[in-house]
């Protein structure tokens, strides 16, 4: 393959969509990690030999691509141009598949089944979860092979870069300012305000700058960088490569976190291929421009997702934070000025250079015509996970409201259960109830409440939830977490993990609340990094919205979510037939009772497991 | 500078002054961990938070690492900075219990007992309180980066790599000696000293001196002893062209800022791995240009100031690289750079003076400043071949050599004995003593050969002009010589004496001594072996081994007023060149000191004048030395100076009687 | 009668508004360690630009340097 021009990249994509044409549909087979670890490479494997088996090869095209985002229901399949929509496929529904395709009609049964209506929605477009979204920077999820280079550019990947090499630094600066676009990462910090201070640096102390993509994704929950990079790793690279034109920088790094094998295999392959066709490396495109791009992993630790410890991370060192000022953009890597964006910020880059400032500043909320600060421009990709119909990934634009996220897209609360409440933004954000589910989602509102939106993580919550639990999770996890560099993180969340333990064991005491409430001022006034400071988020914004529950634990030693297992007790009620199967398949034999007659439970032998709950028919055990 | 309020209370402080620094000057004290002049500030332990407002927001910062640069209100101690502090005492509290460090602070603010109970508590009261004063000490202070903290959240603690014993470490005792609560210690110390505390005591202070001043002193962390070309340029005391002159205009290339900006190493060379000073310097990746590794990318240890002043512009070549690739084959070859060059600056003289030619130096043009023929040289002396050969027997041999074998004149004889660089054999090293009578006696009286190890005075003598008379002279070059020695008898660098000395050394009588070090090393041999001396004491015991290496170096015939010669390049102008560069200054002494009438007199007739005084100045610099030691006329010590240092062993007086 | 003063016991000229500075660039003395004193009294080096040396005057300028 030789280097090329930027003339040729239409000559490729005119080249490959020729190609494409040839076929009569292609069988766009998920291979994001969920849909992957559901086996969904098997049945690529198995598509290709049938069709090939069956001399159809040469008519039905089967590609591998990245993250639908409709996660729960994979493995998932749309077939092109039609874009009929497949979910929970397996081995053996594959030759029906074909055949049906070949007849021009559908397999019913492996269709999206309508949760209001009942009815089968057979087209991708038809159904809420999909239609509602807007895609920038999942743009090519579902269409293209990320290992193939060709279909992105069939796509229009590295048009925006040849506009880029063409423009001045400033101009491009500039039109990302416009754009309004602020960090994806969750710090919501205006990227062309950030990229100006560097460049800026940059020029005054004759120095070169560095570009870093930051692929740490540490939120519990959160996997919306992940299925960028596992999706379509070319928008990030394009993204970096117009980054790195504008501030003038020659060398960038992606952290990658190690848990994230499959989107870093794609996007070394991706980088291997961007560099053999002179899309990296030397003169560009034939340009004067050089820019080199090496992934660095991250080995296991939460932290390393803040920039200062990145850089710690990426230099060799433990993955500390520093203080700061000076901010990497001043000084960062080596002491040179480093630009920081998450994946996702990258990921929208091109598409602003293509379509123009304006058209991304008029999506979203708000108004950043004068001010980035002013607004939440663009679109916003959330993981919606946890008590949800609809487990995903999803792309929207800013401002939409949690109701319409978690009702409308997210196809509300699974089992008849009510909602509870709404984790969002990570370990870093706080949980916000019912009663504002009206909030829209963008940068500011959010952390009015008391939460934040940070990279986009939402998990919901039913009533079989306890706050209490949830908060002692987040809390947990943060502990593991700290670096351990500054007191009140490291001894704040050691002790806040103590108090809420306790409480979720019975042994709360008077106080408690009021301890944690000054422990967590303490920790957010006094540490040294983002972590520390919004590491008491989870237990504030619970004891904010749901004190009640707190209070329960401790002044009663209830768990009304019916979770903390020294605080519940199970019983049977009059629903009980006496039908038997609780007592056969209690564990510890703490059920007894005859046939057709009401069963017990003794509460000195249950070890409150769960599955006497799980298999009775009749709603007759209690948990409470 | 910028006006600042803390507390209410304006001050003015310079750009870049922290918060703790400037609070600190208005008696304002805070707790903070980390809070050492010696070790960069860590923002770890937050204690020292304040708020401050800087025109756009009040926000909560740590005062260790805050630099100022605009103006701002501080406030130490408003409620939430109190309430802040309370609760970081607390959790401290409840984790270290016992620590008397964290006790006292938290009783400050009305902390007893905590209301939190630490999984992980540590009832003792050396705990270690994370607060990085080691690690950092350890990276900082002795450059060596040891130990350093493992581990994330609660599971966070100072090790050595992987938790094993780090032969790297050498036992420097900083870490110990810099923590707060005794949770480092010294365990099995080898050479068990008497008393370990007192020795640390001074140990420390010479590394937090090296810590905080020796950048605005010698810089010997930053650049080692080549700091010393410039200066020695300056003073007109920087060997030029076989010690002819004192300086060139083209010195400023050899500066140290130019090899600064190539050293890429600075750690300790075969010397003591925990010293602070770390004044080695060294260049990687150097690629040669010439010899046997010509092409390869090495690496140099080096150049010291020697090496610079005496390759360089003894040599007449003010090319870095050239100094540095003659510093490498030096070494490769085993070959000393002092001996080496000096050797060749005389070859180079006697080269363009027609007491050398092409034909016997092998066809290489050996004038001042021929970068070729001079590598080429160092060649020859590794391989063993050529002139190299005549040249590698050394000065000394060189004028014998010439003598038999050249067919000079009784003229030329005469010139190379005068400008032959070398006394009892040995090279001068690199300092001018042209104009110091002092030191010309420091080279000439040196037991080993013209070394300046047992006295350097030519900024005592010469320019602040604090012993002129003989027999200050005299009493200098006793102390000085048994005091340098001493630091050979105790197995010590004498580096830390007086390459760094303490603030308030101005204040003492006699500065060039460093009373406060001296001071230091007396209590250093005390404690390390548990016996008391005092200052003269320590001179003492040098006397003794000096005056037994007399007699010594007086068995082999080198212990005598006749072996004590120096050739007059190192006392006056030889040439009338030389003279005529510095006519102001001699035609001046020529009057005020004999009153010699230098009206209508030739340069040649004033130098005569001129040698004959200062060479009779010489003879009586050794009157007075050998009186001021206890010698007799000749030199040689007495059998009762022997006696009364307590050295009239039997061997000792046998060869004295031969006297 | 030319007014003088002594540096190191050598009689150098004095001039009007005489710092120690202006002493230091005469003599050409650049060395950073220095000891100076000005009729027994010490100066402190943030004095040097400001300290006017009167005729007569004997000052010392001691040079601390260790030699290599």
């Amino acid at each position: 393959m030789n280097r090329i021009q930027s003339g040729d990249l239409n000559n490729i994509r005119e080249k490959r969509v020729h190609e494409i044409k040839k076929f009569k549909a292609a069988l766009m087979v998920c291979a994001g990690t969920g849909c992957v670890s559901a086996g969904s490479f098997k049945l690529k494997d198995l598509l290709e030999k049938e069709l090939k088996e069956r001399n159809l090869d040469n008519e039905y095209m089967v590609v591998p691509t990245g993250c639908n985002g409709f996660c729960a229901q994979g493995p998932i399949m749309v077939i092109q141009p039609d874009g009929i929509f497949y979910q929970k496929v397996k081995p053996e529904d594959i030759p029906e598949i074909i055949n049906k395709l070949i007849e021009g009609k559908y397999v019913d049964k492996l269709l999206y089944k309508d949760i209001e209506t009942g009815n089968y929605i057979p087209k991708m477009e038809n159904i809420k979860f999909f239609g509602k979204q807007q895609l920038i920077a999942l743009r090519n999820k579902g269409i293209i092979n990320p290992e193939n280079i060709e279909d992105a550019i069939a796509r229009g990947a590295y048009n925006s870069l040849a506009k880029a090499l063409e423009m001045n630094q400033q101009d491009i600066i500039d039109e990302v300012k416009r754009s309004g676009i602020r960090g994806r990462g969750g710090g919501g910090f205006p990227t062309g305000v950030k990229w100006e201070i560097a460049f800026k640096t940059s020029q005054e102390k004759d120095v070169i700058p560095y570009i870093i993509c930051n692929a740490d994704e540490g939120d519990p929950g959160a996997f919306m960088d992940r299925s960028i990079v596992e999706a379509d790793p070319h928008t990030v690279i394009e993204g970096m490569l117009i980054g790195a034109k504008a501030i003038g920088a020659s060398e960038g790094f992606v952290y990658i976190r190690k848990e994230y094998p499959l989107a870093l295999e794609r996007l070394e392959i991706a980088i291997s291929q961007a560099e053999e066709m002179g899309l990296l490396g030397k003169n560009i495109l034939g340009s004067d421009f050089d820019f080199d791009i090496k992934t660095h992993r991250g080995a296991g630790a939460f932290v390393c997702g803040e920039e200062t410890a990145l850089i710690s991370s990426i230099q060799g060192k433990a993955g500390e934070p520093r203080q700061k000022p000076p901010v990497p953009a001043i000084s960062g890597l080596r002491g040179k000025p480093t630009i920081i964006n998450n994946v996702e910020t990258w990921a929208n880059i091109p598409v602003i250079l293509d379509k123009g400032a304006g058209w991304f500043a008029d999506i979203g909320s708000g108004d950043v015509s004068d001010s980035p600060w002013n607004g939440s421009s663009g679109t916003k990709v959330f993981s919606l996970v946890g008590n949800i119909e609809h487990t995903g990934l999803v792309e929207i634009p800013m401002g939409i409201t949690l109701h319409e996220i978690i009702y409308d897209i997210g196809g509300g609360i699974p089992n008849g259960r009510k909602f509870k409440a709404v984790q969002t933004g990570g370990p870093s954000g706080g949980c916000l109830p019912a009663s504002h589910l009206d909030l829209s989602v963008d940068f500011d509102s959010l952390t009015k409440a008391g939460s934040m939106m940070g990279s986009g993580g939402m998990i919901v919550m039913d009533d079989k939830t306890c706050m209490v639990d949830v908060a002692k999770y987040f809390i947990s996890f943060l502990k593991d977490e700290s670096c351990g560099k500054c007191t009140p993180c490291r001894e704040g969340l050691i002790a806040l993990y103590q108090i809420l333990d306790r409480i979720t064991k019975g042994e709360g005491k008077n106080g408690d609340i009021e301890l944690m409430e000054e422990i967590s001022q303490t920790m957010s006034l006094a540490s040294l990094c983002a972590l520390g400071q919004t590491a008491a988020n989870p237990v504030l914004s619970t004891i904010k919205y749901f004190r009640d529950e707190y209070e329960a634990h401790i002044k009663d030693k209830k768990c009304p979510a019916g979770v903390c297992k020294e605080l519940i007790s199970y019983s049977v009620n009059d629903n009980c037939t006496g039908c038997t199967i609780c007592s056969k398949k209690c564990p510890v034999n703490a059920i007894s009772g005859k046939v057709k007659e009401k069963h017990i439970i003794d509460p000195e032998l249950c070890i409150k497991c769960n599955v006497c709950y799980e298999v009775c028919k009749f709603d007759a055990i209690e948990v409470r | 500078m910028i006006n600042i309020i803390i507390d209410g209370k304006k001050i003015e402080v310079e750009k870049g002054t922290t918060i703790l620094e400037a609070a600190k000057k208005l008696n304002i004290i805070i707790p903070a961990l980390c809070d050492r002049e010696v070790v960069k500030a860590y923002g770890a332990c937050r204690l020292c938070v304040v708020d401050v407002n800087d025109g756009n927001e009040i926000k909560m910062v740590t005062s260790c690492n805050y630099l100022i640069n605009k103006e701002i209100e501080v406030f130490m101690q408003s409620e939430r900075v109190r309430k802040t502090r309370k609760m970081l005492l607390e959790m401290m509290l409840s984790r270290w219990p016992n620590v008397p460090m964290i006790k006292q602070f938290a009783a400050e603010y009305g902390v007893i007992k905590p209301r939190m109970i630490h999984p992980l508590v540590d009832y003792s009261e050396n705990a270690c309180i994370l607060c990085g004063l080691c690690v950092n000490a350890c990276s900082e202070m002795v450059w060596e980066d040891i130990i350093g903290f493992a581990g994330r959240g609660e599971n966070r603690r100072v090790v050595m790599p992987f938790e094993k014993h780090y032969e790297a470490c050498i036992g420097c005792s900083t870490c110990a000696n810099i923590c707060p609560t005794g949770a480092i210690y010294m365990t099995d110390i080898p050479n068990k000293p008497a008393d370990e505390k007192r020795i640390d005591k001074f140990g420390m202070k010479i590394t937090e001196e090296m810590t905080l001043m020796d950048d605005e002193q010698c810089d010997m962390r930053g650049v080692g002893t080549a700091h010393l070309t410039q200066i020695m340029n300056d003073y007109d005391l920087l060997p030029t062209t076989n010690y002819r002159f004192g300086s060139h205009k083209e010195a400023g290339k050899l500066h140290s800022d130019v090899f600064k900006a190539k050293f890429t190493q600075g750690l300790p060379d075969g010397c003591w791995l925990g010293c602070t000073m770390s004044c080695a310097k060294s260049i990687d990746n150097y690629e040669l240009k010439s010899g046997p590794y010509k092409g390869q990318k090495v690496l140099v240890d080096g150049p010291e100031y020697e090496t610079v002043a005496g390759c360089g512009a003894n040599l007449g070549i003010f090319n870095p690289e050239f100094v540095i690739e003659a510093n490498f084959y030096c070494d490769t070859y085993g070959i000393d750079t002092i001996s080496f060059a000096t050797g060749l600056a005389f070859v180079m003289e006697c080269f363009e003076n027609g007491i050398l030619d092409k034909e016997k130096t092998g066809d290489l043009e050996l004038n001042f400043g021929n970068e070729e023929a001079a590598m080429e040289i160092l060649h020859q002396m590794g391989r063993g071949d050529g002139f190299g050969i005549i040249v590698g027997q050394g000065i000394r041999r060189m004028k014998k050599i010439f003598t038999e074998k050249n067919d000079l004149t009784d003229e030329q004889i005469q010139f190379m004995q005068d400008i032959g660089m070398e006394a009892k054999g040995l090279e001068y090293s690199e300092y001018v003593t042209k104009e110091s009578l002092a030191m010309q006696g420091g080279y000439g009286l040196a037991l080993k050969g013209a070394q300046h190890d047992e006295a350097w005075l030519i900024f005592m003598d010469m320019v602040n002009n604090q012993i002129p008379t003989f027999a200050d002279k005299a009493e200098a070059l006793h102390y000085f010589p048994m005091f340098r020695t001493w630091f050979g008898l105790m197995g010590l660098c004498k580096l830390p004496w007086n390459d760094v000395e303490p603030a308030d050394n101005a204040e003492n009588d006699e500065p060039a001594k460093i009373p406060g070090h001296v001071e230091g090393y007396v209590n250093f041999f005390s404690a390390m072996t548990g016996k008391e001396i005092d200052k003269h004491e320590l001179i003492r015991q040098s006397e003794r081994v000096y005056n037994f290496q007399r007699v010594f170096n007086f068995r082999l015939g080198y212990g005598n007023r006749e072996s004590d010669r120096i050739p007059y390049r190192s006392a006056g102008p030889v040439t009338n060149e030389e003279y005529e560069s510095r006519a102001e200054r001699y035609d001046k002494q020529l009057i005020e000191k004999w009153n010699y009438d230098i009206e209508g007199k030739t340069s040649k007739e004033k130098r005569d004048f001129l040698r004959k005084m200062r060479e009779e100045d010489y003879q009586k610099l050794c009157d007075a030395v050998y009186n001021r030691r206890g010698w007799d006329d000749n030199g040689v010590p007495t059998i009762e100076k022997m006696r009364e240092i307590g050295m009239d062993l039997p061997e000792v007086v046998e060869v004295l009687k031969r006297a | 009668m030319k007014k003088q003063i002594l540096v190191n016991d050598n009689l150098i000229e004095w001039q009007e508004n005489l710092t120690i500075n202006k002493i230091l660039k005469i003599m050409n003395y650049s060395f950073k360690m220095l000891v100076i004193k000005v009729d027994g009294e010490l100066i402190k080096k943030d004095e040097y630009g400001t300290k006017i040396v009167s005729e007569n005057a004997d000052v010392k300028i001691i040079h601390l340097i260790s030699g290599g």
